[in-house]
């Protein structure tokens, strides 16, 4: 039965995970294209000297992507259970509810971690081609809380759509974008680091908020 | 789980409210600080300030006003430009007479803030041919960094150049250089009249001096009195080349390098604390103009040209705690959580008390008013006990999250 709820929630997920995925390699491709191009028509000292000095954030293109990969997936997995309220059938299952909404939310995590994974390996793959360690190491401080706004909107996305009360849809969204916007500020290069440790602990505690709406939606809340 | 599940829900609201909440509140309410900006008269011998506002102001250190051309009669050094368009510059000042290319060379400015020091720094940075014989400066091909030896990658390959980095790991190493460096700090721009190289402190606190010539590494090893560190250089390009930089220890002392010399010597300013001070540093012919500016005061000190204290001035103004929107404030909120520091460029959870423990009297009344919710909704109150807590100790915070995630499923 487990491998019938994880080849359903594929099934949702597949082609909007692997669009997503491609979209992704496609963005960090023009990204690197960029750096390509600024590499030949300015030379690669200006370059280095307007990412140290000047601020440049050859990765700023990218900034929102994670997020916009954790609101779709997170809306492909579950906005077709709340459809004439399918997922009370997966209640209904011999499983325990909270463990079959986990698994569910597993696979979502699982999914997207692994395209994330991806994406941030093309893109220290294309960034020590063009810079030393140093700088590609500051660089992946930088997306890092990018990648993780994107899991805290996934984890967002589940519990809003499975909140059965439009009214608390609306709040919950609210407490969502102040919540996202922790991880996106825009600062200099690498200066997320003393704030890492925390925001993962966060994203990790995020991840089983969506038990508490699909409470509410299976007590009948309206 | 699913009560778990909601106080993760709760928390994060909490967090979200104490961050949302007070900005709005000083977005609202905050009311800024005009400070004054106070220069010393090098034919008076005294302060003149001007204080921003509606009019704005100008005024000697005992309150007589001046028309704005008066006070920047008093001021030549920093008004000469205009004294010279009105017509109204001095020939002398205190018996000597004024040559526009001194006063040129003699004059300089230097702004720290405490997040110039509290932020990422590059770990890169460009060797420029200090003696290339050319008119301007020109950017080399490569970048160096000092971790167990120096090594210079050039920027269009992203390889490392062997034989550049090996010639400068020995002169560094033969001058006693602990590798890795701890602090890089020059100029490391075109825009300057002429390159120094860097200064650099070693994993010993070691301060050197080190730049290129004609190719070849030039490294000198400053003599430090024992037990000096410091915590932050600015290095300068001034048109009179007295010194290198100025540096500051970790007692928050300001020292200056002079030039070839290699003397440090401490400025008589005991006012300043890098850590939450900006200060400014304006040389002209006659003297030095030392601004340290913090939260609820500022302080300036008059050097003479040989670094003497001769005249300081100190004003404050009521301190944040003390001004009536941060009263109201500390009745509201218990604090406020920021990412952001105005002393830092590092994003972190900032966390800073209310100013007074007003916000104790709101707390009781929320959680009462919580208290007698649950009561109205006939709650087991033993199942709200952790609400009960969080109202009691985040407050306004605390009274939003629970009820906007209610928890009356687990009754």
């Amino acid at each position: 039965m487990w491998k019938s709820i994880v080849y359903k929630e594929w099934l949702k997920i597949r082609w909007f995970l692997i669009g997503f995925t491609i979209l992704g390699i496609v963005g960090i491709g023009y990204l690197f294209l960029k750096v390509q191009h600024g590499f030949t028509f300015q030379g690669g000292t200006s370059f280095w000297y307007n990412i140290l000095f000047m601020g440049l954030q050859f990765f700023g293109f990218f900034k929102y992507f994670p997020l916009l990969g954790g609101l779709i997936i997170g809306v492909a997995q579950y906005f077709p259970e709340t459809i004439n309220k399918r997922i009370k059938l997966t209640f209904h299952l011999p499983l325990k509810e909270n463990n079959v909404l986990l698994i569910m939310h597993a696979i979502g995590v699982v999914c997207l971690v692994l395209s994330y994974m991806l994406l941030l390996g093309v893109f220290i793959t294309l960034s020590t081609i063009y810079f030393p360690s140093q700088m590609v190491f500051d660089s992946v401080v930088s997306v890092t809380p990018w990648f993780l706004a994107g899991l805290v909107a996934y984890f967002f996305v589940a519990l809003i759509v499975l909140e059965p009360v439009w009214m608390y849809r609306l709040l919950y969204a609210m407490v969502a974008g102040f919540f996202v916007n922790i991880y996106v500020k825009s600062p200099v290069i690498a200066a997320y680091g003393p704030a890492i440790p925390g925001l993962f602990v966060l994203t990790i505690l995020m991840s089983v908020v969506l038990l508490f709406s699909a409470y509410r939606f299976r007590k009948g809340e309206m | 789980m699913e009560k778990f599940s909601r106080i993760i829900l709760v928390l994060g609201a909490i967090l979200v409210l104490a961050i949302t909440l007070p900005m709005l509140y000083w977005m609202a309410f905050e009311k800024p600080i005009k400070k004054p900006f106070v220069l010393y008269s090098c034919i008076d011998k005294d302060f003149f300030i001007l204080r921003a506002g509606t009019p704005i102001t100008f005024e000697d250190n005992k309150g007589n006003k001046y028309t704005r051309e008066k006070y920047e009669q008093k001021l030549p050094m920093w008004y000469f430009q205009q004294l010279m368009v009105s017509g109204l510059m001095p020939d002398t000042i205190n018996g000597k007479a004024i040559d526009m290319h001194d006063i040129g060379r003699n004059k300089s400015f230097e702004r720290f803030k405490p997040e110039d020091m509290n932020c990422p720094k590059p770990k890169f940075f460009p060797m420029f041919e200090s003696q290339s014989g050319r008119a301007s400066l020109e950017l080399p091909n490569d970048y160096f960094r000092i971790t167990w030896r120096v090594e210079f990658i050039d920027a269009g390959t992203n390889k490392i150049l062997e034989e550049k980095s090996q010639l400068f790991s020995a002169a560094l190493y033969h001058k006693d250089f602990a590798f890795p460096a701890t602090k890089i700090e020059g100029l490391p721009t075109t825009r300057k009249s002429c390159d120094e190289g860097y200064l650099i402190v070693d994993s010993s606190n070691e301060l050197f001096h080190v730049k290129m010539i004609k190719g070849k590494p030039f490294v000198k090893k400053i003599d430090l009195p024992d037990g000096l560190k410091f915590k932050h250089i600015i290095c300068v390009d001034f048109k009179d080349k007295k010194y290198y930089a100025y540096l500051f220890s970790e007692k928050n002392e300001i020292y200056i390098l002079t030039q070839d010399e290699y003397e440090l010597i401490k400025f008589p300013v005991t006012e300043f604390n890098a850590e939450n001070c900006d200060l400014k540093i304006y040389g002209d012919l006659f003297n030095y103009n030392v601004t340290v500016e913090a939260e609820g005061h500022t302080d300036v000190i008059i050097l003479d040209k040989e670094y003497k204290k001769v005249d300081s001035y100190h004003e404050s103004w009521p301190l944040l705690s003390e001004r009536t929107e941060d009263k109201i404030f500390g009745y509201l909120f218990p604090g406020e959580l920021s990412m952001e520091d105005p002393n830092s460029k590092y994003i972190n959870f900032y966390w800073k008390g209310s100013g007074n423990l007003g916000w104790i009297i709101l707390n009781l009344l929320l959680l009462a008013v919580h208290f007698l919710i649950l009561r109205r909704r006939e709650a087991k109150l033993k199942g709200h006990a952790v609400d009960l807590a969080l109202v009691a100790v985040t407050g306004i915070y605390g009274f939003l999250a629970v009820n906007l995630f209610q928890n009356k499923f687990f009754d």
